[in-house]
């Protein structure tokens, strides 16, 4: 009970406090007034007082593209005065540079209409903008996100350098951890006048940065200008998905009025993400351009410069030592160092009398990310033409610019023996007065006299030949009809083979199978005299029949002589066989009354042995 | 009506080939002539027109090496002599001049591949005729074996032998195909060329090719052709400056 009167003392005092508040008032503010041409800027114009208020519907300025992107209401109450307060906030996409005026605009609030007065907008047409360098404050939520939550940095360390030197190049690109980066575009150095090598990058840390925590990728790469001259290096651009928060329908103050705008980590999103989903947006990330002065190469370069610029050491080797004239010496030469090793070229032999040297092979292995350092080998073979007591001087020249001067490499001289063929040219010309200049020396004659080539051939033949592969012409392949058809018919015969001896078999097993069935019956059936010495004699027609193999008896014009003569019986046998087939022919074309109606045992036994006997 | 046709135009080939024949022996014996005689270039066309005749021989390549041999064109001698040994392998003139050409220009050469060095007992053709001979021999001693009744071990023995010698020979084919002395080599005919690392004259060098140099063409761009150089490098040759030894 108490509670309630108490609240309804405070709606009282609210009531009151509303009722002898201010009038209505409006105000309005650009979030920035000097900005460049692509940026965005926040017009935010705020109606305080009771009432509902009518904000311009439309603001139109020549140059200025600007759009309402919504409303917030606020309540304060000091010292039991309370006061709300409408922002309307405006987004404006300057079109060009200029000074630009916002002209005074009419609101209606409270019954009363309330001016707003005039804004001035300074754009600037500035092409190396930088996001990292100028955090887009007020403007929409992308660029408020994309300015503070991640940035890019080109470090060059020399401000002046030679034509084709190289220069190492730094490029950091650091994220807001909370934003979950994600490189859709790596980052490029823009800029003319120079040539970039591939970016490598070499590491990922955690910084702080003015309090805040970022991811920072590195990258290396070396640059090297093209000529001289003044040149801007950079800016590096990159682009990036980045999860920022979603815009909501009533846009979270970020005017002087109300919250801290430059802090985009005060949005909810941050500290509960899961309070509003975010969205993945697409930022571009610039860095500041980095001034570079290039100066050319000093004149007068030793003959054996080949453009390279650093600062190498050189050292030399040869394999074998021992040779005879003609055959091939290895030279081996490592140049080690820092510098444009896409330049170094492989040393010259200074004094090439009496040598043949061959082109060069080389290799290449870089101690660091991008191939500034490290050291290049080249294999270089060289062949006397004649005795010689040390290899030729092989000489490098080089730019130094830290010395800002050529240097030039010698390797020592590498004691060989070179056995066969004439003198050294060196003792040659040591035998004669000594030469004022090396161009009088005596050069080096060969020591043998080329050999000509054999005769002309005078015959030719009839056909022309052909460098096309056997096994690409017409005529190999048509060739292979022969032993296709070949085994077409071998493969017929080995068929038709095949179906004969089936049929056989087949003829073979039928005959076995009736001769098996027509002993059982005589074994066992109790058959009339006429079936069974017509049976009986059956068996010894198949018997026969099988047993005379290859030659293939019909078993119906077997005979008792053939079935004796094929089973060779002696003399009693073949009586009894003779015996069996007449009393089968009477028993089968003289009537069944001539004879007694059964079949003795004996008589059983004695046939049933006789055909058993038959193999 | 159409045999009549067919028949005149066989009776007019079998009497125009031997003219066409004795045409090309007038050509080759005129710059066989010429050569002897010492004019060098006169021989050279000679050879060159009965080349683009289509009358391919190694001694005419061989005959034409030597002529350019003498005008000292050493990389068109060597690259005509290497096309005499791919017509015809055993051939010692063009062997023994080919190695002279060579040591005179100071060319450099393709070193084969071990396989290559293994298999080079025989000619592309002799395993392509090994490879075709094994797989009848391997048929039908399958087919043999589908209708014999019972497996004969020699059989067996026998198309396992045929298998792997024409496995061996069709990888002795591909070997050769692809290898040194394959289609795809070439020989540097011009003079102080450079293998460069890109298509431009500008480009850095990987290698200078002495005229008469071995090169494989593995790819061509436009006027420049990319192929695998005598030090196991690559680099791309102006095409003008190499030719296919193999003539397609």
């Amino acid at each position: 009970m108490g509670r309630a009167f108490l609240i309804g003392i405070l709606a009282a005092i609210v009531a009151a406090g509303s009722t002898f508040a201010d009038s209505p008032s409006v105000t309005a503010v650009l979030s920035n007034s000097e900005i460049v041409v692509g940026e965005t800027v926040e017009l935010q114009i705020k109606v305080t007082g009771p009432g509902d208020a009518q904000p311009p519907e439309e603001i139109s300025v020549d140059g200025l593209e600007i759009h309402a992107t919504g409303q917030s209401r606020q309540f304060e109450i000091h010292n039991f005065a309370t006061s709300s307060s409408v922002t309307y906030n405006y987004t404006i996409l300057p079109l060009r540079d200029g000074r630009f005026t916002i002209p005074s605009q009419t609101v209606r609030a409270g019954g009363k209409l309330l001016r707003t007065p005039e804004l001035i907008l300074n754009v600037a047409d500035a092409p190396g903008r930088s996001s990292s360098a100028r955090p887009s404050r007020g403007t929409q939520s992308q660029s408020v996100s994309a300015g503070d939550l991640l940035f890019a940095e080109l470090i060059v360390p020399k401000k002046v350098a030679y034509v084709g030197e190289i220069v190492p190049v730094q490029i950091r690109m650091g994220f807001d951890p909370r934003v979950r980066p994600r490189l859709i575009e790596p980052p490029e150095i823009t800029g003319q006048g120079f040539t970039a090598q591939k970016l490598q990058q070499s590491g990922q840390t955690s910084e702080t940065i003015n309090g805040r925590p970022y991811d920072v990728v590195t990258y290396k790469t070396a640059i090297a200008a093209a000529r001289a001259g003044k040149f801007e290096v950079g800016p590096v651009k990159a682009k990036a998905q980045v999860i920022v928060p979603r815009r909501r329908s009533a846009p979270r103050s970020r005017s002087p009025f109300g919250f801290d705008l430059d802090d985009p980590f005060s949005d909810p999103f941050f500290s509960n993400p899961f309070a509003q989903m975010g969205e993945r947006r697409e930022v571009e990330i610039k860095s500041e351009p980095v001034a570079l002065e290039v100066k050319p190469l000093p004149p007068n370069a030793p003959p054996s410069f080949s453009g390279a610029i650093g600062n190498f050491v050189m050292t030399t080797d040869a394999q074998p030592k021992s040779v005879q004239v003609g055959d091939p010496i290895t030279v081996t030469s490592a140049i080690s160092g820092r510098g444009n090793f896409d330049r170094v070229n492989a040393p010259v032999v200074e004094d090439e009398r009496g040598w043949h040297k061959y082109p060069p092979s080389s290799k290449f292995k870089q101690d660091d990310e991008v191939g500034i350092s490290g050291t290049k080998t080249f294999e270089t073979v060289l062949s006397p033409n004649e005795k010689k007591q040390t290899l030729p001087v092989l000489a490098l020249s080089y730019f130094d610019p830290a010395k800002e001067q050529y240097m030039t490499l010698r390797s020592e001289p590498i004691a060989i023996t070179v056995q066969g063929g004439a003198a050294a040219t060196q003792n040659v010309t040591g035998s004669q007065p000594p030469s004022p200049s090396p161009a009088i020396a005596i050069a080096p004659q060969r020591t043998q006299k080329p050999q000509d080539i054999l005769y002309q051939l005078t015959d030719r033949p009839a056909t022309a030949e052909s460098f096309a592969p056997l096994y690409t012409r017409t005529v190999f392949w048509t060739a292979q009809l022969i032993p296709f058809l070949a085994l077409i018919g071998f493969a017929g015969w080995k068929i038709r083979g095949a179906r004969i001896d089936n049929r056989e078999a087949r003829r073979i097993a039928a005959l076995h199978h009736e001769a098996s069935e027509l002993m059982h019956k005589l074994r066992h059936d109790a058959a009339s005299p006429r079936e069974y010495y017509a049976e009986a004699s059956r068996i010894v027609r198949v018997k026969t029949a099988l047993a005379s193999g290859s030659s293939g008896i019909d078993p119906n014009v077997v005979d008792a002589e053939t079935a004796a003569d094929t089973f060779k019986l002696n003399t009693d046998s073949r009586d009894q066989l003779r015996r069996l087939f007449e009393q089968s022919d009477e028993w089968q074309y003289s009537g069944a009354h001539n004879g007694p109606a059964t079949i003795s045992p004996e008589n059983r036994r004695e046939v049933v042995e006789l055909i058993e006997n038959l193999k | 009506m159409k045999i009549r046709a067919s028949l005149i135009a066989f009776l007019f080939c079998a009497l125009a080939t031997p003219s066409v024949l004795a045409q090309a022996d007038a050509e080759f014996a005129k710059a066989t002539q010429e050569y002897a005689q010492g004019h060098f270039k006169e021989a050279i066309s000679g050879y060159e027109a009965l080349i683009r005749s289509g009358q391919w021989s190694a001694n005419v390549f061989y005959d034409l090496g030597n002529a350019y041999f003498r005008t000292g064109d050493l990389g068109r001698a060597i690259l005509n002599y290497e096309r005499a040994l791919a017509l015809e392998r055993h051939h010692p003139e063009a062997t023994a001049n080919l190695q002279i050409a060579r040591d005179e220009a100071r060319a450099l050469e393709i070193l084969p591949s071990w396989p290559e060095r293994y298999l080079q007992f025989a000619s592309v053709n002799q395993y392509s005729i090994a490879a075709a001979t094994a797989f009848w021999l391997a048929i039908f001693a399958v087919v043999t074996l589908i209708f014999s009744r019972r497996r004969s071990v020699t059989v067996i023995a026998m198309l396992i032998c045929c298998l792997l010698v024409f496995a061996a020979a069709v990888g002795a084919i591909f070997t050769f195909d692809r290898g040194s002395k394959g289609r795809a080599l070439a020989i540097v005919t011009g003079k102080d060329v450079q293998a460069r690392l890109a298509t431009a004259d500008t480009a850095n060098s990987v290698l200078a090719l002495p005229a008469g140099s071995e090169v494989k063409i593995l790819s061509t761009r436009g006027d420049w052709i990319y192929a695998a150089l005598p030090n196991n490098l690559r680099g791309w040759i102006p095409a003008k400056n190499a030719e296919r030894v193999r003539l397609l």
